[in-house]
């Protein structure tokens, strides 16, 4: 198993830098805007231009400037500075996890909850009313897109331009280390928001996956052995059926924590999904790049931690 | 000087003072502009003092360093927290006040000295903790040349003062040109006269003053980091530690002001009403956020205007919470005069003559947003009225705001196509925004030139990549680009039209001379134009090259955007009339 992980970790590294090279490659084909001449305003004086592009090292090849980006990077931990603003990119990252962290965690707790529940019962209950209502609705919730969703929740429940005025809307976001209370009401929404198609997702797969698994033979001799009903279903049917949903959850919780664009743009969260955002408009490319690579390396880890998980959750896995 | 920026739905980015978006658009042929709200000055106030105001903003300031800010929302914040040597007051976007200095420049009879004498008791808050004095506004010039800085508009304005080239070139420490005789005197040497435009700029943050000793350490760094350590001289300073490092400003998330402890109102002109001020950035859904502001206490916007739906609603419902200002700056779509087939003056008439400008002025929200442009010089400038104001300078292919297709086929014409349309065959690229109403006044800019057979080929990019990659790089070959547009940077015509008509400026990156308009009448004139001393005189003289400049139809000017700006009801906002935004300063709350 040591073996096996260890491997999993050199690829890790492996993809990363394949990752933040494909980024960089991309930076330079595509018709992004020019670093040097955003950076030296208006109406700057040309050699002004070609002194920051100097300065930033723009006028080198791309290959000597990723090389001496992912230098810094290996070395140093050091992923440059913004050419927005000068602030360091691995302070401006650091700032904006907790929120993406915030955001993505609290939405990934409801939905499992929600989408597990939901499931569950739509596949114990298979061709009932509950059933049909409940996958009517989640196919509504994949349908609906995240950005109208998130507007219709502010137009209706938030406390300033809402109907309704429950919630805290809109740039609301408080960090928790400020006001726990406060974190927690200004999160409730997004976290709603950003829940539903997951949820909705993952509640139509378990349901698939439960139905076909309550039909198989190991659940009929369990049965006939006169187990109870929950224990059927929660400890031998839900057990095999819920495997899939481990590998998308690690997949989803990785991209989220790499940032949640349309949610944090909604809401204005500011989080690393915001400043990705921010990033790409304004030709950042070292921070473009951090964001990246961090999105890249949530989304690798979380999925050797669900292949190290899978050896737990599923025997079979294990003597393989 | 610089572009105006359009919002698109990311950035907004910065479009401050002339995003104003469309509203709908039941269009009028009124040539005046519509009046909603009232443009509140400083002598409608009746606030209180204290409280606090949030300022809600789509994306951050370009450059919190001083030295490098150039966008009206960045000077909203800036004017608030620095004192230049001059500045304006609200109700006043054309004749700048004393501000570090005690009274107006004095420029002599050759234009080629500028001097100033600034107050003796104007401190910077801690932890520099003393009084500003002339070397420290002589080293805020000096730093706006270094690289690590980045200032836009020094070169423009400053770039004649001797010694600056020995001084971006590092052969020389300082720059020579400037004097500081004494700790209140500071004497601008020029190698030319162009003292007239140089007085002027000095109305700009890059003569807010910069202790050397604090600042030149952060300045080593590449880039500066002084603007996260910056200090202030104005009665607000943004939240810092004890050892002046920024606490308060987090990029694209906050800026929170608070007052500055040695900020002494006996030697300003300033309010400062507002106890603190927090700037919140990120909010791009500009139509929630307008709502917020609309609905809620407190609060102004910052670098957006509500959208059409919200404007709608505003100038329909509670007008008193919308202030329209001319934003001195205008949009138009500029045609390469360099290549075919613009290089044809007759053309490029006959395309002025058909363009319909009120279908494009619709499209950011019609005469509520501002009058159809005739010229180029904006109302509320000096040199506006001499070059003919609203109506315009006369030429018969801006005659018809709805277009003239008939005179649009005379002038193809005359111009080589006997049909009155264009036989060429080949595609005319035309690179505009991506997105919003920028990407709406392209289509439809694109759809004026196919009246007369053109076959523009749309390529639509982010507003940054339109600029920097295209539309201000000369060999990128650009034919049209429908979403350029120039805001002054003070009220001196100069700053108008010389950046972008100028044929001596076109440059192979950053060029903001879109049209690449290289003509030696013009140019010649405008030379002597910037060494001209004294207001009625400048004004005349660039009013006569506006006409100049309209005659050889570059460009076609269809909109003198007025700015949109909205306030919660329990906010007394004043507008300031130069910035065409929110005065900080003098804003307060009920």
């Amino acid at each position: 198993m040591i073996r096996y992980i260890l491997r999993r970790l050199l690829w890790v590294v492996f993809l990363l830098f394949a990752v933040s090279l494909i980024t960089f490659v991309i930076f330079y084909l595509l018709p992004s805007a020019d670093p040097a001449a955003l950076r030296a305003g208006r109406q700057p004086n040309p050699a002004l231009v070609e002194s920051i592009r100097h300065q930033l090292g723009l006028d080198q090849p791309w290959y000597v400037q990723y090389g001496r980006y992912m230098k810094n990077l290996v070395f140093h931990f050091d992923f440059g500075f913004s050419y927005q603003n000068g602030v360091p990119v691995r302070q401006l990252i650091f700032s904006r996890l907790p929120a993406s962290i915030s955001l993505a965690a609290g939405a990934a707790v409801l939905w499992l909850v929600v989408g597990i529940g939901v499931g569950v019962i739509a596949a114990v209950r298979p061709r009932t009313k509950l059933d049909r209502a409940s996958m009517g609705l989640a196919l509504v919730g994949i349908s609906a897109p995240v950005y109208w969703l998130g507007l219709v929740a502010l137009y209706l429940f938030s406390a300033d331009i809402g109907l309704i005025p429950i919630l805290p809307g809109a740039n609301s976001y408080v960090p928790l280390s400020e006001d726990p209370a406060a974190w927690f009401t200004s999160l409730i929404m997004p976290w709603c928001v950003l829940a539903v198609s997951f949820a909705a997702f993952y509640s139509r797969l378990l349901r698939g996956n439960l139905t076909e698994v309550l039909s198989e033979d190991y659940i009929r001799t369990a049965r006939a052995k006169g187990l109870s009903e929950r224990r059927v279903v929660f400890r031998h049917g839900l057990r095999s059926a819920i495997t899939p949903i481990v590998t998308i959850f690690g997949l989803d919780l990785g991209i989220l924590l790499g940032g949640a664009i349309l949610t944090e743009t909604v809401f204005n969260i500011p989080g690393i999904g915001r400043l990705s955002y921010a990033s790409i408009v304004r030709s950042d490319l070292p921070v473009i790049q951090g964001t990246v690579l961090l999105g890249a390396f949530f989304i690798v880890f979380a999925n050797l931690l669900v292949d190290i998980f899978y050896a737990f959750l599923d025997p079979r896995v294990r003597y393989q | 000087m610089k572009p105006i920026r359009v919002c698109s739905a990311a950035l907004l980015a910065l479009l401050v003072s002339l995003t104003v978006a469309a509203c709908g658009s039941s269009d009028s042929s009124s040539e005046a502009p519509a009046k909603v709200g009232a443009v509140p000055t400083e002598q409608s106030l009746t606030g209180k003092t204290g409280g606090k105001l949030t300022v809600i903003a789509s994306s951050d300031v370009d450059y919190i360093d001083p030295g490098a800010a150039y966008y009206q929302f960045t000077f909203m914040v800036t004017y608030a927290t620095q004192r230049p040597l001059y500045s304006f007051g609200p109700d006043d976007a054309i004749d700048a006040v004393p501000d570090l200095a005690t009274q107006a420049p004095d420029v002599s009879s050759d234009g080629k000295t500028v001097t100033v004498k600034i107050k003796p008791d104007v401190k910077f808050s801690p932890p520099v903790n003393r009084a500003a004095t002339s070397a420290d506004v002589k080293y805020a010039v000096e730093r706006a040349f270094l690289p690590t800085v980045g200032n836009g508009y020094a070169g423009a304005y400053f770039g004649d003062i001797i010694g600056v080239q020995e001084f971006q070139d590092g052969k020389a420490k300082e720059i020579s040109g400037i004097d500081t005789p004494d700790d209140t005197t500071i004497v601008f040497n020029l190698s030319r006269g162009s003292g007239g435009v140089v007085a002027g700029a000095l109305a700009l943050p890059i003569s807010a003053p910069v202790p050397q000793e604090y600042a030149a350490k952060f300045d080593a760094k590449n880039p500066s980091t002084y603007g996260m350590n910056q200090v202030a001289t104005g009665p607000y300073m943004i939240e810092a530690d004890a050892d002046g490092a920024v606490t308060g400003y987090e990029p694209g998330k906050k800026i929170d002001l608070v007052r500055n402890p040695n900020w002494d109102s006996a030697t300003d002109y300033r309010k400062a009403y507002l106890d603190t001020i927090n700037v919140e950035e990120g909010n791009e859904d500009t139509t929630v956020a307008s709502r917020q502001i609309l609905s809620g206490t407190a609060q102004v916007n910052g670098d957006f205007g509500p959208p059409p739906p919200v404007l709608k609603q505003v100038v329909g419902s509670t007008p008193d919470q919308l202030a329209l200002t001319p934003s001195g700056g205008l949009r138009y779509v500029a045609l390469n005069t360099t290549m075919a087939p613009f290089d044809n003056l007759d053309v490029r008439k006959a395309v002025l003559a058909v363009f319909d400008r009120e279908a494009m002025r619709a499209t950011r929200g019609g005469p509520l947003l501002g009058p159809i442009a005739n010229h180029f010089i904006p109302p509320e400038m000096g040199g506006f009225d001499e070059a003919g104001g609203l109506t315009g300078t006369g030429v018969d292919f801006l005659k018809y705001p709805k277009g003239n297709l008939a005179l649009a086929k005379e002038y193809m014409k005359k111009g080589g196509f006997p049909s009155g349309l264009y036989t060429g065959t080949e595609d005319l690229l035309m690179v505009g925004t991506s997105g919003g109403v920028a990407q709406k006044s392209a289509e439809v800019a694109a759809a004026q030139l196919e009246k007369l057979g053109f076959k523009p080929k749309l390529r639509l990019v982010t507003q940054d990549a339109m600029y920097t990659k295209f539309c201000s790089v000369p060999k990128a070959k650009v034919i049209i680009c429908p979403n350029v547009g120039w805001l002054k940077d003070f009220a001196d015509p100069q700053t108008i039209l010389d950046p972008t008509f100028n044929g001596q400026n076109i440059v192979d990156v950053n060029n903001s001379n879109w049209p690449q308009l290289n003509v030696e009448a013009i140019n010649s004139a405008m030379d002597k134009a910037a060494l001209v001393v004294g207001a009625d005189a400048r004004n005349q003289a660039w009013a006569d090259i506006d006409r100049q400049v309209t005659a050889q139809a570059p460009a076609v000017p269809w909109i003198w955007d007025d700015t949109a700006n909205i306030r919660s009801v329990d906010v007394v906002g004043v507008i300031n009339k130069f910035n065409g935004n929110w005065d900080l300063s003098f804003t307060s709350l009920k």
